[in-house]
């Protein structure tokens, strides 16, 4: 599995499609059949106290992308500050697992963990 | 050695933290600047116990004054974090607020000279364009001239991005 991360508007799904995943192969926020996925801080933001429930279907993609969004003030709304501090956890959890991490700055790819596909 | 470590919420800093300190002799010393009370505080706290469990900390709880805190011997520090310490320097239970600077930084310095190597947790708040009062924008605006402020005298800095530590700075023990 290949984790992408980085800010809004970074440029990863861009970069997912230079690795051959078109927009059509890439579910948005949803769990379905497609072998890649985006959005996954949608999935946690939608309800942050079942973000372990997501490491195992998501571990089974090729390629999964969640936006950063921990960073900023922190928001005094526990709905919006859990699924920040959810969220990142379960990238953690998702980068142990996988092969590669890749964090998009400026549209740069940067691999954090392995290689560069 | 000073290492200084930032990133967004749950990015892992706290577990790097702590698995930098584990490799430093003891004895370890936990500085708590988080109070016990607001915003899911108390489950943040309780989740940092049990991460901290068995690994050989001591605890101390101080909200404020890190400056005249006296450790019982040199060891390895902990204080987590710049984003909690700062933010109880700068605003009183009275509702004033003050320029946190320069208590931050004595407080900083005072662990530096009583640590064989100091581990200092911080929160990147500056990233995001919220339309804050002008009391938490000053409270991001210090807040960022205290983490350039602790980068400069750190020999290591490093941001972490789910888990993994990326070095800004120097080099990193583990």
């Amino acid at each position: 599995m290949i984790l992408i991360v980085g800010a809004d508007g970074a440029g990863k799904r861009s970069y997912a499609q230079t690795l051959g995943y078109a927009p059509e192969d890439i579910a948005d926020g949803v769990l379905d059949e497609r072998r890649a996925i985006c959005h996954v801080e949608k999935l946690v933001f939608a309800d942050p106290d079942a973000a372990d429930a997501l490491l195992e279907p998501l571990s089974a993609k090729e390629l999964v992308i969640c936006a950063e969004v921990g960073s900023g003030v922190i928001p005094t709304d526990t709905k919006i500050r859990l699924g920040r501090e959810r969220t990142g956890r379960l990238c953690n959890q998702l980068a142990q697992r996988a092969e590669t991490v890749v964090r998009l700055v400026c549209g740069i790819p940067m691999a954090i963990k392995g290689e560069l596909p | 050695m000073m290492i200084l470590l930032t990133g967004g919420s749950g990015c892992g800093k706290s577990s790097y933290a702590e698995k930098l300190c584990v490799q430093f002799p003891s004895p370890r010393w936990y500085i708590a600047a988080m109070r016990p009370f607001g915003e899911g505080s108390e489950e943040k706290i309780a989740r940092h116990r049990v991460l901290r469990r068995g690994k050989g900390f001591e605890t101390f709880e101080r909200y404020t004054d890190v400056e005249n805190l006296v450790l019982p011997q040199r060891g390895t520090v902990l204080l987590e974090c710049i984003c909690n310490l700062t933010a109880n320097e700068m605003y009183d239970d009275m509702g004033n607020v003050s320029d946190p600077y320069p208590r931050v930084m004595a407080g900083v310095e005072a662990l530096r000279r009583q640590s064989d190597n100091l581990v200092i947790v911080t929160n990147d708040v500056g990233s995001d364009d919220g339309d804050y009062p002008e009391s938490v924008k000053e409270y991001i605006r210090v807040m960022g001239r205290i983490n350039a402020a602790l980068a400069a005298r750190a020999d290591a800095v490093a941001e972490l991005v789910c888990g993994i530590p990326i070095v800004l700075k120097g080099e990193l023990p583990i």
